[in-house]
């Protein structure tokens, strides 16, 4: 979608995101030429329609920073799509998994940041459970690495 | 005034760009797969799954490098038949690391990631309008799977289907061309009038139509070790047909119009391994074990060579026996 600015004959440039409000999304874009401001309100179709594609929303500048490493599929809109729900019942639900989450290295968070953000919450439970079979307290690269021995990867 | 193609740029959203960048992460991590092969039909049921792993099987014994991408996210099977439902996703330095199976076939499946007594869910903000946007997220999902998992150098990439004869035009458009496609089917008229649908809707897409296989093509007797009639109505091949292929000779086309790489009997063995998850290798001298080998060799015959990367072979693949050209 472009946005023209009829008495300009300029496109508009999409100027802020604000968060998803219950599934809607408020995008501004604002003129170049005269300054005319518009927001374009979406409803919670248009929203998920966007957001299914496993793109983000935004001025050009945040989305490149919050795509992190490249990855175009972590920068989803932030909010939306944050979990999916089967994965959380598996992270603290009744199957109970044991025990509370455990302490990520900051290097070994950067590696589960790889994983697809839909499966991560189920991959970092997995690597969790292995962890834990192991008697460490804490994941971090050394985990990571005998996990994917172990499993012949 | 100024019409949409007059205007350079998509007005800040990038979400052209951001799609255009999915599709460049996907193939380069595709790049070292010399062959993507989705097996489909269109049918539920008729043993996609469970010829996609016992053709890997055959595959990987001729000493090839195989990888399964279980793109039935709803319906996963090739966890708990490659017996890789325990298995971990590791994420490594660079990639995401696949499970493998013993005989090191690399495989991707929900299976290995929810439980079966889960449902394969994603939250939305459109709830209970999933009919808008569901198999877009999923294709977005396969996306992610494809451009994060390594895959690295691979002979084959198989892709097992989900059933529904207008999906498998989706994965042609969704994979693009470098993608053929294999369709099973099996001898019932009712079966090879949906497979029927599928060829037709594939012809219309740029992608190869490898040909068929048939399965549960008679039933194979473990008390007789003869191979029996199953279906007996429908447009099956004729029990001397089944003793050709036995013999080895080529089946007899069964009318879908494209070629038949080749018919598998029903082994109620092959059934209960499914279910346990037995490596595949244990039926390899029977006759679906046979007539799997026979497939993978008209399989490659059929796959246009393509230029070796960096690959170097395979260490316990069985030497000297590259069939590619
Ligand atoms: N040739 C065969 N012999 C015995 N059982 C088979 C054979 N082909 C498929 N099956 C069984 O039939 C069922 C359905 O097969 P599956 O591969 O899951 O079908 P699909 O993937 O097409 O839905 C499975 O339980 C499988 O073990
Ligand atoms: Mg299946
Ligand atoms: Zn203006």
């Amino acid at each position: 979608m472009k946005f023209l600015c009829v008495p300009c004959d300029s496109p508009m440039t999409l100027r802020t995101v604000s968060p998803p409000e219950r599934g809607s999304l408020s995008v501004v874009y604002t003129c170049p030429e005269c300054g005319y401001e518009i927001a374009m309100l979406t409803n919670a179709y248009e929203t998920q329609i966007v957001q299914s594609l496993g793109v983000r929303i935004g001025p050009a500048e945040t989305a490149a920073k919050s795509a992190g490493a490249g990855c175009p599929f972590s920068a989803m809109i932030p909010g939306v799509d944050a979990a999916p729900a089967a994965a959380e019942r598996r992270d603290g639900g009744p199957d109970g998994v044991g025990g509370s989450a455990l302490d990520w290295t900051a290097a070994a968070e950067a590696r589960l940041a790889r994983v697809p953000e839909f499966i991560r919450p189920m991959a970092r439970t997995g690597i969790e459970r292995f962890a834990r079979e192991r008697g460490a307290s804490e994941v971090d690269e050394r985990i990571l690495d005998a996990a994917r021995e172990f499993f012949g990867m | 005034m100024k019409r949409y193609h007059e205007i350079a740029g998509d007005g800040g959203s990038r979400v052209l760009e951001q799609v255009a960048d999915q599709r460049a992460r996907i193939a380069e991590g595709l790049a070292g797969v010399r062959h993507l092969v989705a097996v489909g039909s269109g049918k539920g049921g008729v043993g996609k799954s469970t010829l996609t792993l016992q053709l890997a099987d055959a595959l990987t014994a001729r000493g090839l490098r195989v990888a399964i991408l279980d793109a039935d996210f709803n319906g996963p099977s090739q966890a708990r038949m490659a017996g890789v439902q325990e298995a971990l996703v590791v994420p490594g330095t660079e990639k995401v690391a696949l499970p493998r199976t013993r005989s090191g076939i690399a495989v991707f499946s929900m299976g290995s990631l929810l439980s079966e007594s889960e449902a394969l869910d994603f939250a939305s903000a459109a709830r209970g309008e999933s009919q808008t946007w569901r198999a877009t997220r999923e294709f977005a999902l396969l996306g992610e799977i494809l451009a994060s998992f390594e895959w690295g150098a691979l002979d084959l990439l198989l892709f097992d289907l989900p059933p529904g004869a207008e999906r498998i035009v989706q994965y042609a458009d969704y994979l693009g061309p470098r993608t053929s496609f294999l369709l099973v089917t099996i001898p019932s008229a009712v079966a090879r009038a949906v497979v029927g649908r599928s060829v037709a809707a594939l012809s219309k897409a740029p992608n190869t139509l490898l040909g068929y296989v048939e399965n549960m093509s008679g039933y194979y007797c473990r008390d007789c070790h003869a191979v029996k009639p199953l279906f007996t109505s429908g447009p099956g091949p004729s029990p001397r047909s089944v003793r050709q292929e036995r013999a080895g000779g080529a089946a007899e086309p069964a009318g879908l119009g494209i070629p038949c790489l080749g018919t598998v009997p029903f082994d109620p063995e092959l059934a209960r391994q499914c279910d346990l998850g037995t490596p595949p290798a244990a039926l390899r001298d029977t006759p679906v074990g046979r007539s799997l080998d026979a497939i993978a060799r008209r399989l490659l015959d059929s796959l246009t060579p393509t230029p070796a990367a960096d690959r170097t072979p395979r260490e316990h693949g069985r030497p000297g026996k590259e069939p590619e050209p």
